[in-house]
């Protein structure tokens, strides 16, 4: 099956969103601002997309089927860092090499901007994604080095920042 | 009583920070994991777009005319989660030993909030190993939530030979 991967700019943020919401996300509520957050003069995520000739567009007529979202982070161990955010390739199009493809473009940003290092997170329960990405050479740091990721948030942040 | 304030670093900071940033490895028996320069903490830091930015602890020396001298650090950049926004990242976060139980690191947290608030963060995100039962602790006490263990969360990683693996195209 052909299909190419490129830059995401601010036209594909509306495919990106429907590709959030239906990617099953635990917190989805509101529509992200994709089109602020990512392409304003200082964006805190850059986007690739996954896109299909028009013969092979989906039932509702899409074309764009898969995505990544990512930025750079820094690792006070070997410095320049990539955070892949998001990886989705819609359920019809998996298995042809697609979610591969879309890695691979973000391995070669990663090496293209001095990084060392590809970081992101995994659901647990998730164990295709975890076989899949096993399978691409990279490890579970929170099996292997006990890192746990955590949050503080809404009353918990804003007590903290109390004098 | 011993002075401290906090401050942004300055290029000239890179050699402290290095020095914090090996000392807090060594207290994780990761020493030898730390390839960062001071070279690279510099163009990283303090070019035009820079990758992480921190903040410094220092104290005053004995004698007024002594160097203040940096005992705690703090490494930070801000992260995207599409769902709820911009997030404030704590990467490295420690006050030296001998310099501890004097309100600094809750000083520096205190600040980082309220930091992340002022840029409209929505959460403030760290990792911390599980057997580091003080800094598990400290943070739980806090009110952070261990998003590993109450949501499942796995951090993977693909270090810089499995990079240049994935990014060669296969052959035809």
């Amino acid at each position: 099956m052909d299909f190419s991967i490129r830059a995401a700019n601010l036209d594909d943020c509306k495919d990106i969103a429907r590709m959030i919401m239906v990617s099953g996300h635990v917190r989805a509520c509101v529509r992200p601002n994709l089109e602020q957050d990512g392409f304003s003069k200082n964006p805190f995520f850059h986007g690739i997309i996954a896109e299909v000739p028009e013969q092979h567009r989906t039932r509702e007529g899409h074309t764009k089927i898969g995505y990544a979202l990512y930025f750079y982070s820094y690792s006070s161990f070997v410095g320049r860092s990539i955070y892949m955010e998001d990886l989705y390739v819609m359920p019809e199009f998996r298995g042809k090499g697609v979610g591969k493809a879309l890695m691979s473009k973000v391995a070669q940003l990663a090496l293209a901007a001095g990084c060392h290092q590809l970081n992101f997170t995994v659901l647990d329960w998730n164990k295709p994604s975890m076989d899949f990405y096993l399978s691409q050479g990279c490890f579970n740091v929170t099996s292997s080095l006990g890192c746990h990721c955590m949050r503080c948030e809404g009353e918990a942040l804003e007590h903290l920042a109390q004098p | 009583k011993m002075e401290y304030k906090l401050r942004k670093a300055e290029p000239r900071d890179v050699s402290d920070i290095l020095r914090l940033v090996k000392e807090l490895a060594k207290y994780e028996e990761m020493e030898h994991q730390v390839t960062l320069t001071e070279q690279e903490l510099l163009e990283d830091g303090f070019g035009d777009t820079p990758f992480y930015h921190c903040i410094i602890a220092e104290i005053q020396g004995a004698n007024s005319s002594d160097e203040p001298k940096v005992v705690g650090f703090a490494m930070y950049y801000f992260t995207y989660d599409p769902w709820v926004g911009k997030q404030l990242y704590l990467e490295d976060f420690y006050v030296m030993d001998e310099c501890r139980g004097l309100g600094i690191g809750s000083e520096i947290l205190r600040h980082l909030s309220n930091l992340a608030m002022k840029t409209r963060c929505t959460g403030m995100m760290f990792v911390v190993a599980e057997n580091n039962e003080p800094s598990v602790q400290f943070y739980k006490r806090r009110g952070a939530e261990d998003l590993s263990q109450e949501e499942g969360w796995r951090l993977f990683r693909f270090d810089k030979d499995s990079l240049v693996k994935m990014a060669t195209p296969p052959e035809e």
